[in-house]
Protein backbone atom coordinates (compact mmCIF):
# COMPACT_ATOMS: atom_id res chain seq x y z
CA UNK A 1 0.00 0.00 0.00
CA UNK A 2 1.35 3.51 -1.14
CA UNK A 3 1.55 5.88 1.81
CA UNK A 4 0.19 9.24 1.66
CA UNK A 5 2.12 10.98 4.14
CA UNK A 6 5.68 10.73 1.38
CA UNK A 7 6.17 12.41 -1.67
CA UNK A 8 5.73 10.07 -5.00
CA UNK A 9 9.21 10.68 -6.64
CA UNK A 10 8.43 10.66 -10.13
CA UNK A 11 5.59 13.55 -9.20
CA UNK A 12 5.94 16.79 -10.87
CA UNK A 13 7.41 18.68 -7.74
CA UNK A 14 5.48 22.31 -8.80
CA UNK A 15 3.75 23.27 -11.68
CA UNK A 16 5.28 26.00 -13.49
CA UNK A 17 3.35 28.66 -15.19
CA UNK A 18 3.23 32.70 -16.47
CA UNK A 19 0.45 34.73 -16.07
CA UNK A 20 0.21 37.60 -19.09
CA UNK A 21 -0.41 41.12 -17.24
CA UNK A 22 -0.85 43.70 -19.18
CA UNK A 23 -1.88 46.90 -18.28
CA UNK A 24 -2.77 50.50 -19.63
CA UNK A 25 -3.07 53.63 -17.68
CA UNK A 26 -4.29 57.17 -18.77
CA UNK A 27 -2.80 59.48 -16.65
CA UNK A 28 -6.23 61.58 -16.00
CA UNK A 29 -6.85 65.55 -16.81
CA UNK A 30 -4.12 66.46 -14.57
CA UNK A 31 -2.12 64.16 -15.92
CA UNK A 32 -2.65 64.59 -19.49
CA UNK A 33 -1.99 68.03 -19.49
CA UNK A 34 1.57 67.25 -17.29
CA UNK A 35 2.67 65.39 -19.60
CA UNK A 36 1.69 66.83 -22.87
CA UNK A 37 3.86 70.18 -21.25
CA UNK A 38 6.44 67.96 -21.49
CA UNK A 39 5.84 66.26 -24.59
CA UNK A 40 5.42 69.34 -26.50
CA UNK A 41 6.82 72.34 -24.89
CA UNK A 42 9.67 70.31 -22.53
CA UNK A 43 8.52 72.24 -19.85
CA UNK A 44 7.45 70.89 -16.56
CA UNK A 45 3.98 71.97 -15.20
CA UNK A 46 2.92 72.11 -11.50
CA UNK A 47 -0.64 73.94 -10.16
CA UNK A 48 -0.98 76.25 -7.42
CA UNK A 49 -3.32 76.69 -5.01
CA UNK A 50 -3.40 80.46 -3.73
CA UNK A 51 -5.35 79.72 -0.14
CA UNK A 52 -2.69 77.29 0.72
CA UNK A 53 0.46 78.73 -1.13
CA UNK A 54 1.55 75.38 -2.10
CA UNK A 55 2.70 74.33 -5.86
CA UNK A 56 1.72 70.70 -6.65
CA UNK A 57 4.72 68.93 -8.72
CA UNK A 58 3.27 66.93 -10.53
CA UNK A 59 0.32 68.75 -11.62
CA UNK A 60 -3.04 67.90 -9.54
CA UNK A 61 -6.63 68.62 -9.89
CA UNK A 62 -7.46 68.75 -6.21
CA UNK A 63 -5.32 70.43 -3.22
CA UNK A 64 -4.61 67.56 -1.15
CA UNK A 65 -5.04 70.28 1.99
CA UNK A 66 -7.75 71.88 1.37
CA UNK A 67 -9.34 70.36 -1.62
CA UNK A 68 -10.35 73.37 -3.74
CA UNK A 69 -10.27 72.63 -7.45
CA UNK A 70 -6.98 73.72 -8.93
CA UNK A 71 -6.80 75.73 -12.20
CA UNK A 72 -3.73 77.63 -12.09
CA UNK A 73 -0.98 76.11 -13.99
CA UNK A 74 2.39 77.22 -13.70
CA UNK A 75 5.67 75.94 -15.31
CA UNK A 76 8.01 75.64 -12.15
CA UNK A 77 11.33 75.21 -14.49
CA UNK A 78 13.04 72.64 -15.01
CA UNK A 79 15.93 73.00 -12.17
CA UNK A 80 15.41 71.24 -8.83
CA UNK A 81 17.05 70.18 -5.73
CA UNK A 82 18.07 66.10 -4.90
CA UNK A 83 15.66 65.68 -1.58
CA UNK A 84 16.92 62.05 -1.19
CA UNK A 85 18.77 59.61 -2.88
CA UNK A 86 19.64 55.57 -3.45
CA UNK A 87 22.00 53.90 -5.45
CA UNK A 88 20.75 50.62 -7.23
CA UNK A 89 23.52 47.60 -7.97
CA UNK A 90 21.12 45.08 -9.18
CA UNK A 91 18.77 45.65 -12.27
CA UNK A 92 14.78 44.41 -11.61
CA UNK A 93 16.06 40.88 -12.93
CA UNK A 94 18.26 40.69 -10.38
CA UNK A 95 21.49 40.36 -11.28
CA UNK A 96 24.82 42.73 -10.70
CA UNK A 97 25.33 46.07 -12.60
CA UNK A 98 28.74 46.92 -12.95
CA UNK A 99 28.35 51.06 -11.93
CA UNK A 100 25.11 51.27 -9.45
CA UNK A 101 22.34 53.38 -11.11
CA UNK A 102 21.31 56.63 -9.35
CA UNK A 103 17.69 57.04 -8.59
CA UNK A 104 16.64 60.53 -6.71
CA UNK A 105 13.42 62.50 -5.70
CA UNK A 106 14.17 65.49 -6.82
CA UNK A 107 12.19 68.52 -5.17
CA UNK A 108 10.41 70.45 -8.29
CA UNK A 109 7.63 73.46 -6.77
CA UNK A 110 6.46 71.88 -3.42
CA UNK A 111 6.18 68.52 -4.83
CA UNK A 112 8.84 66.75 -7.30
CA UNK A 113 9.60 63.89 -9.12
CA UNK A 114 11.20 60.45 -8.90
CA UNK A 115 14.15 59.81 -11.32
CA UNK A 116 17.54 58.98 -12.42
CA UNK A 117 20.23 60.92 -12.08
CA UNK A 118 23.13 61.18 -15.01
CA UNK A 119 26.27 62.36 -15.81
CA UNK A 120 27.49 61.81 -12.22
CA UNK A 121 29.64 60.00 -10.56
CA UNK A 122 27.62 57.89 -7.75
CA UNK A 123 29.96 59.59 -4.76
CA UNK A 124 29.43 62.51 -6.01
CA UNK A 125 25.87 62.51 -5.07
CA UNK A 126 24.70 64.72 -2.51
CA UNK A 127 21.14 65.47 -0.91
CA UNK A 128 21.01 69.45 -1.77
CA UNK A 129 22.53 69.08 -4.76
CA UNK A 130 21.32 70.98 -7.48
CA UNK A 131 19.84 69.20 -10.82
CA UNK A 132 18.74 69.95 -14.25
CA UNK A 133 16.16 67.81 -16.28
CA UNK A 134 17.68 66.36 -19.59
CA UNK A 135 15.22 66.36 -21.91
CA UNK A 136 15.21 63.99 -25.43
CA UNK A 137 14.87 66.05 -28.22
CA UNK A 138 11.25 66.81 -29.46
CA UNK A 139 10.75 64.78 -31.94
CA UNK A 140 11.56 61.78 -29.84
CA UNK A 141 9.49 62.20 -27.28
CA UNK A 142 6.24 61.13 -26.67
CA UNK A 143 4.44 61.47 -23.63
CA UNK A 144 6.18 59.51 -20.97
CA UNK A 145 8.09 60.28 -17.85
CA UNK A 146 11.11 58.93 -20.07
CA UNK A 147 10.85 61.84 -22.13
CA UNK A 148 13.24 63.39 -19.26
CA UNK A 149 16.32 60.92 -19.97
CA UNK A 150 17.65 61.85 -16.73
CA UNK A 151 18.16 64.87 -13.96
CA UNK A 152 22.14 66.13 -14.54
CA UNK A 153 24.43 68.44 -11.99
CA UNK A 154 24.07 72.27 -12.69
CA UNK A 155 26.67 73.74 -13.64
CA UNK B 1 -25.97 51.83 -13.20
CA UNK B 2 -29.32 52.46 -11.71
CA UNK B 3 -31.84 54.01 -13.59
CA UNK B 4 -32.04 56.98 -11.50
CA UNK B 5 -28.80 58.00 -12.66
CA UNK B 6 -29.20 60.43 -15.87
CA UNK B 7 -25.89 61.96 -15.99
CA UNK B 8 -22.91 59.96 -16.08
CA UNK B 9 -19.87 62.59 -15.34
CA UNK B 10 -16.83 62.04 -16.12
CA UNK B 11 -14.43 61.74 -19.29
CA UNK B 12 -15.17 58.84 -21.57
CA UNK B 13 -12.51 57.40 -23.89
CA UNK B 14 -12.97 55.45 -26.99
CA UNK B 15 -10.30 52.80 -28.65
CA UNK B 16 -10.70 55.43 -31.34
CA UNK B 17 -8.84 57.94 -28.72
CA UNK B 18 -6.02 55.62 -28.22
CA UNK B 19 -5.24 54.57 -31.55
CA UNK B 20 -5.10 58.51 -32.83
CA UNK B 21 -2.79 59.73 -30.21
CA UNK B 22 -5.77 61.78 -28.74
CA UNK B 23 -4.68 60.66 -25.29
CA UNK B 24 -1.27 59.49 -23.74
CA UNK B 25 -0.89 56.66 -22.09
CA UNK B 26 1.36 53.82 -20.16
CA UNK B 27 1.43 50.49 -21.44
CA UNK B 28 2.99 47.82 -19.56
CA UNK B 29 3.93 43.93 -19.66
CA UNK B 30 4.78 42.41 -16.06
CA UNK B 31 6.14 39.58 -15.69
CA UNK B 32 3.92 36.69 -13.87
CA UNK B 33 6.06 33.82 -13.06
CA UNK B 34 4.86 31.64 -10.66
CA UNK B 35 5.77 28.06 -9.35
CA UNK B 36 2.74 26.45 -7.55
CA UNK B 37 3.79 23.28 -5.16
CA UNK B 38 1.70 20.48 -6.07
CA UNK B 39 2.34 19.18 -2.50
CA UNK B 40 1.91 15.50 -1.82
CA UNK B 41 -1.57 14.12 -3.34
CA UNK B 42 -2.15 16.19 -6.45
CA UNK B 43 1.70 15.26 -7.24
CA UNK B 44 1.19 11.71 -7.43
CA UNK B 45 -2.22 12.75 -8.98
CA UNK B 46 -0.12 14.29 -11.45
CA UNK B 47 2.08 11.62 -11.94
CA UNK B 48 -0.69 8.99 -12.32
CA UNK B 49 -1.93 11.15 -15.36
CA UNK B 50 1.37 11.15 -17.15
CA UNK B 51 0.65 6.87 -16.53
CA UNK B 52 -3.05 7.13 -18.16
CA UNK B 53 -4.76 6.65 -14.25
CA UNK B 54 -6.96 8.88 -12.75
CA UNK B 55 -6.38 8.66 -9.08
CA UNK B 56 -8.57 9.38 -5.91
CA UNK B 57 -7.56 8.98 -2.17
CA UNK B 58 -9.94 6.88 0.05
CA UNK B 59 -11.13 6.85 3.66
CA UNK B 60 -11.36 3.28 4.72
CA UNK B 61 -12.96 5.03 8.06
CA UNK B 62 -15.29 7.59 6.22
CA UNK B 63 -15.68 4.93 3.20
CA UNK B 64 -15.44 7.85 1.33
CA UNK B 65 -13.15 7.93 -2.27
CA UNK B 66 -12.22 11.93 -3.34
CA UNK B 67 -10.37 13.07 -6.37
CA UNK B 68 -8.12 14.45 -7.21
CA UNK B 69 -6.79 12.76 -4.17
CA UNK B 70 -5.97 14.49 -0.98
CA UNK B 71 -3.72 13.42 1.85
CA UNK B 72 -6.29 14.81 4.98
CA UNK B 73 -10.22 13.14 5.01
CA UNK B 74 -12.48 15.83 4.90
CA UNK B 75 -14.95 14.27 6.88
CA UNK B 76 -12.80 12.95 9.60
CA UNK B 77 -9.90 15.14 9.25
CA UNK B 78 -7.38 11.89 9.79
CA UNK B 79 -5.20 10.93 6.82
CA UNK B 80 -6.41 9.18 4.17
CA UNK B 81 -5.47 5.54 3.42
CA UNK B 82 -4.61 4.49 0.19
CA UNK B 83 -5.17 5.93 -3.30
CA UNK B 84 -7.12 4.64 -5.17
CA UNK B 85 -7.17 3.77 -9.40
CA UNK B 86 -10.64 5.18 -10.82
CA UNK B 87 -11.75 4.85 -14.52
CA UNK B 88 -11.65 7.12 -16.87
CA UNK B 89 -15.25 7.50 -17.21
CA UNK B 90 -18.04 9.24 -15.95
CA UNK B 91 -21.31 11.22 -15.90
CA UNK B 92 -21.45 15.21 -16.29
CA UNK B 93 -22.72 16.51 -13.31
CA UNK B 94 -22.69 20.35 -14.35
CA UNK B 95 -21.82 22.42 -17.44
CA UNK B 96 -21.01 25.69 -19.17
CA UNK B 97 -21.47 26.33 -22.91
CA UNK B 98 -18.85 29.09 -22.67
CA UNK B 99 -18.60 31.99 -26.14
CA UNK B 100 -15.83 33.38 -24.73
CA UNK B 101 -12.45 33.03 -24.09
CA UNK B 102 -10.10 33.31 -21.10
CA UNK B 103 -8.77 36.86 -22.63
CA UNK B 104 -12.83 37.48 -23.76
CA UNK B 105 -12.79 37.28 -27.39
CA UNK B 106 -15.66 35.64 -28.78
CA UNK B 107 -15.64 32.21 -30.25
CA UNK B 108 -18.15 30.77 -32.94
CA UNK B 109 -17.88 26.97 -31.22
CA UNK B 110 -18.29 26.98 -27.60
CA UNK B 111 -15.69 25.70 -25.06
CA UNK B 112 -17.39 23.22 -22.88
CA UNK B 113 -16.36 23.21 -19.63
CA UNK B 114 -18.30 20.55 -16.59
CA UNK B 115 -17.89 19.00 -13.63
CA UNK B 116 -17.47 15.29 -14.30
CA UNK B 117 -18.02 13.01 -11.31
CA UNK B 118 -15.81 10.23 -11.98
CA UNK B 119 -16.99 6.38 -12.06
CA UNK B 120 -15.11 4.86 -8.43
CA UNK B 121 -14.98 8.22 -6.25
CA UNK B 122 -18.37 8.74 -4.16
CA UNK B 123 -20.90 10.11 -5.53
CA UNK B 124 -20.96 13.67 -6.83
CA UNK B 125 -17.17 13.69 -6.17
CA UNK B 126 -15.55 14.96 -9.33
CA UNK B 127 -13.11 17.04 -11.70
CA UNK B 128 -13.49 20.15 -13.49
CA UNK B 129 -12.45 19.54 -17.70
CA UNK B 130 -13.49 19.76 -21.06
CA UNK B 131 -15.84 18.40 -23.40
CA UNK B 132 -15.29 17.63 -26.63
CA UNK B 133 -16.05 15.37 -29.90
CA UNK B 134 -19.88 16.41 -29.11
CA UNK B 135 -22.77 18.74 -29.93
CA UNK B 136 -23.20 21.44 -27.65
CA UNK B 137 -26.55 21.19 -27.89
CA UNK B 138 -26.76 17.46 -27.30
CA UNK B 139 -24.68 17.82 -23.96
CA UNK B 140 -26.17 17.24 -20.81
CA UNK B 141 -26.77 16.55 -16.94
CA UNK B 142 -25.84 13.20 -16.36
CA UNK B 143 -24.68 12.20 -19.58
CA UNK B 144 -22.15 9.26 -19.72
CA UNK B 145 -18.25 10.44 -20.96
CA UNK B 146 -14.78 8.77 -21.06
CA UNK B 147 -11.76 10.93 -21.52
CA UNK B 148 -9.83 11.13 -24.38
CA UNK B 149 -5.91 11.44 -23.47
CA UNK B 150 -2.83 12.56 -25.22
CA UNK B 151 -0.99 9.59 -26.50
CA UNK B 152 1.44 8.19 -24.03
CA UNK B 153 4.79 9.36 -25.35
CA UNK B 154 3.06 13.22 -25.29
CA UNK B 155 1.94 13.34 -21.58
CA UNK B 156 3.79 15.44 -19.26
CA UNK B 157 2.17 15.06 -15.84
CA UNK B 158 -0.74 17.32 -16.63
CA UNK B 159 -4.42 17.82 -16.41
CA UNK B 160 -4.11 18.13 -19.89
CA UNK B 161 -2.86 14.92 -20.45
CA UNK B 162 -6.49 14.49 -20.70
CA UNK B 163 -7.13 16.22 -23.99
CA UNK B 164 -11.33 16.29 -23.43
CA UNK B 165 -13.96 14.11 -22.10
CA UNK B 166 -16.24 12.38 -24.61
CA UNK B 167 -19.51 10.99 -25.18
CA UNK B 168 -19.63 7.05 -23.96
CA UNK B 169 -21.12 4.87 -26.35
CA UNK B 170 -22.44 2.39 -24.10
CA UNK B 171 -22.19 -1.49 -25.54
Amino acid sequence: MMTLLERYPDAPASWLGQMPVTSRYTFGLAGERFFRAIKEEGRILGTRCHRCQRTYVPATMFCERCLAELDEWVDVGTFGVVHTYTLLHVRPDGTCRETPEVVAFIRLGDGGLLHRLGEVEPDAVAIGMRVQAVFKSAPEREGSILDIVCFRPLG
Amino acid sequence: MTVNIKKYPGTPLSEKDFAEGKILFNYDELRGDYAWDTGIAIGRYLAGLKEGVILGARCKACRKTVVPPRIVCEWCFRPMDQYVPLRDTGQVNTFSLCYVTWDVRRIEEPEISAVIEIDGASPLHGIMHRLGAVDPQQVHIGMRVQAVWKPPEEREGAITDILYFKPLEEV
